[in-house]
């Protein structure tokens, strides 16, 4: 199948998948309790002005209409306004998703780069130390809730320690001028050194936090794979012709076990796109986790079915690029 | 059962067990082989017990035997690549005259692929599904000579269009999920045989693969080998297979060797009951009822102290538990049992 067809057959998919995400929500947050008219206007207001309120904001519509309407919208790119910031949404998430995706993209790497390589190598022999510490490493990662973990590393690392900086956000100096959005990314470009060690020193706790919990998945998965692999058939048959255990760790092993590894790191990846809220509330990230549920608190409709889409098509977005990649490296996809 | 001193000198010496017209030194001997899973301890697992196999130059011949008897395990050995947890306890496993027990992993390595090779069963799940067939025979003619990678991987479409596979130029740059399960097996002959190995040992090959297939890829193997003048070990559980393709054929049972000796007489006037009873249970178009033999294999925990076939054999005796029979000589073949 042409990778033409396969890409566009994906779109539709996303397409599709984005209509249900927005019904789901939308409906979702119509039906909760809570009426977003007294935010406007405070509760002290007489009723005819929260009626007057709910009028204008089309609240007294049907549901279908309100979301006909709505998604008129969304298709002339405009995500609403946000009543408790009183900002264009598009504004607001500009202004607070590259947080996250600085945030995801360090927790990313971290997790895989501990993850993977402890899962390859704990998985090739049985009962060996690396193997028992993968066990005790996977089993404390993915029970340890994130939050917890996140309080403890600051009390160690930043009250007892001091070793790390105040858990209050993105930096504590000055940031660097705007080019992506990523102080990383920034100070590089703009070669401030001083900048990129106080946002890489920001950084630092909340990304390790979130590798450990989402590398612990991650570290269970390469085992098993690897571990299924290297007692498949074709490595019994390697092994048998001569085939030196180098060769067939790197060689024959490594491309079946990092398919589906790369499609699970991507899963994740995509998830962490998606705002990680009890990390970001734990660091004072100004991440989209955070943003939606002040937003969810203040019944703010706008910004909290911007995010969740947003988080839905990140999520799917990651997830087709790495099936793209796949549909050219794997040579069973590609006949 | 006896020490394995007792034991050779009770049995025959290799170099008249199953080779007995052949001056040279067989390809493979395989003495008195016993192979224990588990700790050490008194209820650990014996799956080989006191196993005799030889194999002459150019010789072909046939491991039968029910799943489970052993067959597959003795391959394993000799490879070297036991199971985790399973260990030789004692016997010898010779290739060419070189022992094989506690060779070390480098040169085991080698001898695999090199002077010994191996094709499995279920052909398309032995190749890797991520790289390419020809790259896979090519690698193994790296491994085993000082061929550059143009000059093996040259070598390598050589061998499969040796095999019969047309178009072998472009094949050899196609993956197994784009093989036939018979194309498979050939690709996977073609790296078994591609270091010219003495000893060709094929683990039920076509088991899996279509019957009109069998038989083809049963003939390219005997032709291949034959025309290599290596020797040949078919493990197979089909006697028709080894009646058809093998001049000698060792029958196994619960980890032991039953009777061994040329495949006429074996297969033709079998001397111990297990290997008649076998022959019984071999179904033929013609016949109304299948023959089933009554009860089950004995648990292989802990060594036998009786013959292993005897809660199961019309024959049984008093004096077929007295001991474990040893494999003695008899006529043109070798056999374990008290009452031949």
């Amino acid at each position: 199948m042409p990778l033409a067809i396969y890409i566009g057959r994906r779109l539709v998919f996303l397409v599709v998948a984005l209509f249900g995400v927005s019904l789901i929500t939308f409906v979702v947050t119509r039906v909760l309790p809570g009426n977003p008219a007294y935010l406007i206007v405070g509760v002290q207001a007489d009723e005819s002005t929260v009626e007057a309120v709910i009028e204008r904001l089309g609240l007294d519509r049907p549901i279908i209409e309100q979301y006909g309407h709505y998604m008129r919208q969304i298709f002339s790119g405009d995500l609403g306004d946000s009543w408790r910031t009183k900002n264009p949404v598009t504004t607001d998430i500009g202004v607070r998703w590259p947080a996250t995706i600085e945030l995801a993209s360090a927790a990313a790497i971290l997790a895989v780069a501990w993850s993977v390589p402890f899962g390859i190598v704990s998985a090739l022999r049985r009962r060996s130390l690396s193997d028992r510490l993968a066990n005790v490493a996977s089993g404390m990662g993915v029970s340890i809730p994130e939050f917890w973990l996140g309080i403890i590393l600051i009390l160690v690392f930043f009250f007892h320690l001091d070793f790390a900086p105040a858990p209050i956000g993105r930096s504590l100096g000055t940031v660097p001028p705007d080019v992506t959005g990523l102080y990383t990314l920034d100070s590089v470009i703009a070669g401030d050194w001083g900048a990129l060690r106080s946002a890489l020193a920001q950084l630092a706790l909340p990304a390790i936090t979130l590798a450990v919990t989402t590398g612990a998945p991650l570290l269970r998965v390469t085992r098993g794979f690897m571990r299924e692999t290297m007692a498949s058939h074709h490595i019994r048959s390697a092994r048998a012709l001569g085939v030196p255990e180098r060769s067939i760790v790197l060689r024959h092993a490594l491309p079946n076990v990092l398919l589906p590894v790369s499609t699970m790191a991507a899963m994740m990846y995509g998830y962490l796109l998606g705002g990680t809220v009890l990390v970001e509330f734990v660091f004072a990230w100004p991440g989209i986790g955070k943003y939606a549920i002040d937003s969810i608190n203040a019944s703010d409709y706008a910004p909290v079915l911007a995010a969740v889409l947003l988080s839905a098509c990140s999520y799917i977005i990651v997830y087709l690029i790495m099936d793209i990649l796949h549909f050219i490296i794997d040579p069973r996809t590609r006949t | 059962m006896s020490a394995p001193d007792g034991l050779a000198a009770a049995a025959p010496g290799p170099a008249d067990l199953g080779a007995s017209d052949r001056a040279e030194v067989p390809v493979l001997d395989v003495l008195d082989l016993t192979v224990g899973f588990g700790p050490a301890a008194k209820r650990r697992s014996i799956p080989l017990q006191g196993i005799h196999l030889q194999v002459a130059a150019s010789e072909r011949m046939a491991l039968v035997g029910e799943s489970g008897s052993g067959k597959s395990l003795t391959a394993a050995a000799v490879l070297g690549l036991l199971p985790y947890g399973a260990e030789v306890i004692r016997g010898s496993i010779r290739l060419d005259g070189e022992e094989l027990i506690g060779a070390s992993e480098r040169r085991l390595r080698e001898l695999r692929g090199g002077r010994m090779a191996i094709m499995f069963q279920n052909p398309r799940a032995s190749l890797n599904p991520v790289l390419t067939v020809g790259g896979q025979i090519a690698e193994v003619i790296r491994v085993h000579g000082d061929a550059g990678r143009k000059e093996s991987w040259t070598q390598a479409v050589d061998l499969l269009s040796e095999m019969g596979i047309p178009d072998a130029g472009r094949r050899a740059k196609d993956y197994v999920h784009q093989y036939s399960g018979g194309m498979a097996q050939r690709a996977a002959l073609a790296m078994a045989l591609s270091c010219r190995p003495d000893l060709l040992i094929a683990d039920e090959p076509t088991t899996g693969l279509d019957a009109t297939l069998q038989q083809q890829v049963l003939e390219l193997v005997v032709e291949q080998v034959g025309s290599r003048n290596a020797s040949l070990l078919l493990i197979t559980h089909d006697i028709a297979v080894a009646r058809s393709h093998c001049e000698r054929t060792t029958v196994m049972y619960a980890g032991r060797v039953m009777e061994s000796g040329p495949t006429s007489s074996v297969t033709g006037s079998p001397k111990n009951p297990y290997t008649g009873a076998l022959l019984k249970a071999f179904v033929t178009v013609d016949q109304r009822r299948m023959y089933a033999i009554g009860g089950t294999v004995p648990t292989l925990v802990g060594e036998l102290s009786e013959c292993a076939f005897a809660d199961r054999c019309p024959l049984a005796a008093a004096e077929c538990r007295d001991g474990v029979p040893e494999l003695r000589p008899i006529e043109d073949r070798h056999v374990a049992c008290v009452k031949a």
